[in-house]
């Protein structure tokens, strides 16, 4: 059955928005496979090259403002932005982690804490641009070209998100049954002995990094032609914190662990909708509590009473599948 | 030692500010040689493999690989040569299972990457039977396939050790740096160590072993190197060693010299 896991998962998110047509329900499903998508990314950096980056919501911001601005002066095909929206997401990704992982720790969280501000601000106030905290509105949907083959329903964004979700959920499990992946592992757990063995330290760190990014500007840019808005906001502390909620709550180095935060991220923003601010406080406890009682995330929860299960750890399986 | 050596020091020095704590040492290792460093507590030893195996540069003096260069070359680059090592204190994988502690030191030895990996190609199925051949195999040898799933964090002291041996094997090294092995072992697992040393250089890889222990020192090396104050003081056979008077001063009322 365990085998079988992810197929079963992959069916079950392509018939889940057929069994209602409410429209409301539709938008919580793409919020969900968004935010899955951004934190299967920062778990490559969080759970496999075993950095904490605060500024992960800036590369999802950028890829969401290359979309916009890109959509705004040139129409070029929406395939086209996205896959520019990775390039320059993860070319910011390159030089900032070209310069901030030569330092590891927690010194290299405050510095992507700096880099996502200064990218934040930079959004707010170039208002020639990026028409700063205004936001750029009136974003064109996702075509291949022009009006062909454009979505416009939020079904549609369902289905190309869970796409981008199902296919980097693929390449993580991939990635980790990998030579470089055991790198990443090795990178993470100890950083001298796998110098030793050859592994350049540095160069995995910054490929994990830029990857993530790269599929965090992909996010952005899916973000910014579903909502047809996108506002500095995206950047915001508020969004970099709620991402690494989902990572830890989750269930971090694992693939179903971010989904799964994801789900529980959108899933409790609506149901606490009444009590208002009040549920940044209780995220905050949620994250306080799951690092204490429960550091392997939720997916630990599953292995602790169904035994090893195979999306549970992808890292303590062998290429022998 | 016939043949061109393996590693090649020459007047190697290494000071930290005024202190000079490894001073003008030379030696090399054969094809197939067991080289010893032994000397006291803070004669520096440690300096001494330390700027051997890339993790400082040395202030002067070369370090020679094979005929390349490799002085004050980075830790990788040294392992992608050729040459591996291993520490002091215990260096494991902590939360991973003896076998993918040693399925991950197989990195140098193969090529494939992430892109194979995502489409399943024929290589990448190859070289992961391959990893996980060389891991199993890596294990036996060190008497670990029995606990090859067991986190390495869990396995007792000795076992550690062995791993970290297994671990260092499966990068295929041609010559081995083994940071003081012997530290904090009891003397049975000394003396299984002093076999494993023996069946490692059976597999053609040239050892050069820092130790403070004298009886593995003695029971293993064809040739042993004496530092006291970052100075080579003595070099030869180890019956020659035990017996040099400079030798038997340092060591005096510290440890019996004999094996």
């Amino acid at each position: 059955m365990q085998r079988y896991f992810p197929l079963v998962a992959i069916a079950a998110a392509i018939v889940l928005p057929l069994l209602t047509a409410n429209t409301y329900f539709h938008h919580l499903l793409v919020l969900w496979m968004l935010f899955s998508l951004l934190a299967l990314s920062l778990n490559v950096i969080i759970g496999y090259i075993g950095e904490l980056s605060f500024g992960h919501a800036a590369f999802f911001g950028i890829g969401a403002y290359v979309a916009a601005i890109l959509g705004m002066h040139t129409g070029l095909p929406g395939v086209v932005e996205l896959i520019l929206a990775a390039a320059i997401a993860g070319l910011f990704g390159l030089v900032i982690g070209y310069v901030a992982l030569r330092i590891v720790g927690p010194q290299f969280a405050i510095l992507t804490l700096g880099f996502g501000s200064i990218i934040y601000t930079i959004t707010n106030y170039w208002v020639d641009v990026t028409r700063g905290p205004m936001g750029i509105s009136n974003i064109q949907p996702l075509s291949v070209s022009g009006d062909f083959l454009a979505l416009t329903g939020a079904l549609g964004y369902y289905y190309v998100t869970l796409f981008f979700v199902v296919a980097f959920a693929y390449a993580c499990y991939a990635l980790m049954s990998s030579r470089t992946g055991r790198a990443f592992i090795a990178t993470r757990e100890n950083a001298p002995l796998a110098s030793s063995l050859g592994i350049d330290v540095f160069r995995m760190k910054l490929l994990g990094f830029v990857v993530a990014t790269a599929v965090a500007g992909i996010g952005g840019a899916l973000y910014a032609h579903y909502l047809t808005v996108v506002t500095p906001d995206v950047m915001s502390l508020q969004y970099m914190a709620a991402l690494i909620i989902m990572v830890i709550v989750g269930g971090r180095g694992t693939i179903a662990g971010p989904i799964i935060g994801a789900l529980i991220y959108v899933g409790l923003l609506e149901a606490l909708r009444a009590v208002g601010p009040l549920r940044l406080v209780i995220f905050a406890a949620l994250l306080t509590l799951s690092v204490i009682f429960l550091p392997g995330g939720i997916v630990s929860l599953w292995k602790k009473w169904f035994g090893d299960a195979e999306t549970g750890e992808p890292a303590r399986e062998g290429g022998a599948s | 030692m016939n043949g061109k050596p393996v590693l090649e020091v020459t007047g190697l020095t290494k000071a930290f500010g005024g202190l000079t704590a490894v001073n003008d040492v030379s030696l090399t290792v054969g094809q197939g040689e067991i080289l010893g460093v032994i000397g006291p507590n803070g004669a520096g030893k440690t300096t001494f493999f330390n700027v051997i195996a890339g993790s400082m540069p040395p202030t002067s003096g070369s370090v020679h690989f094979e005929g390349t260069d490799c002085t004050g070359m980075r830790a990788d680059h040294m392992a992608r040569l050729g040459m591996t090592r291993t520490f002091q204190i215990t260096s494991l994988f902590p939360a991973l299972s003896a076998f993918d502690n040693v399925r991950a030191a197989t990195y140098r030895t193969k090529s494939t990457g992430w892109m194979s990996a995502i489409f399943r190609s024929t290589a990448y199925r190859t070289e992961e039977e391959a990893v996980s051949e060389a891991a199993r195999e890596a294990l036996r040898f060190v008497e670990l396939d029995s606990r090859a799933d067991v986190i390495a964090d869990a396995l007792s002291y000795g076992e550690q050790r062995r791993l970290e041996i297994a671990i260092a094997l499966a990068a295929e090294p041609r010559l081995l740096l083994l940071d003081e092995p012997a530290a904090g072992m009891n003397p049975e697992e000394g003396q299984r160590l002093v076999g494993m040393i023996k069946n490692i250089r059976d597999r053609g890889i040239s050892i050069l072993l820092v130790e403070h222990h004298m009886r593995v020192v003695m029971g293993v090396c064809d040739r042993v190197v004496v530092i006291d104050h970052g100075i080579k003081i003595a070099e030869g056979a180890p019956s020659d060693v035990v017996n040099n008077p400079d030798v038997i001063r340092v060591y005096l009322g510290r440890e019996a010299v004999s094996a």
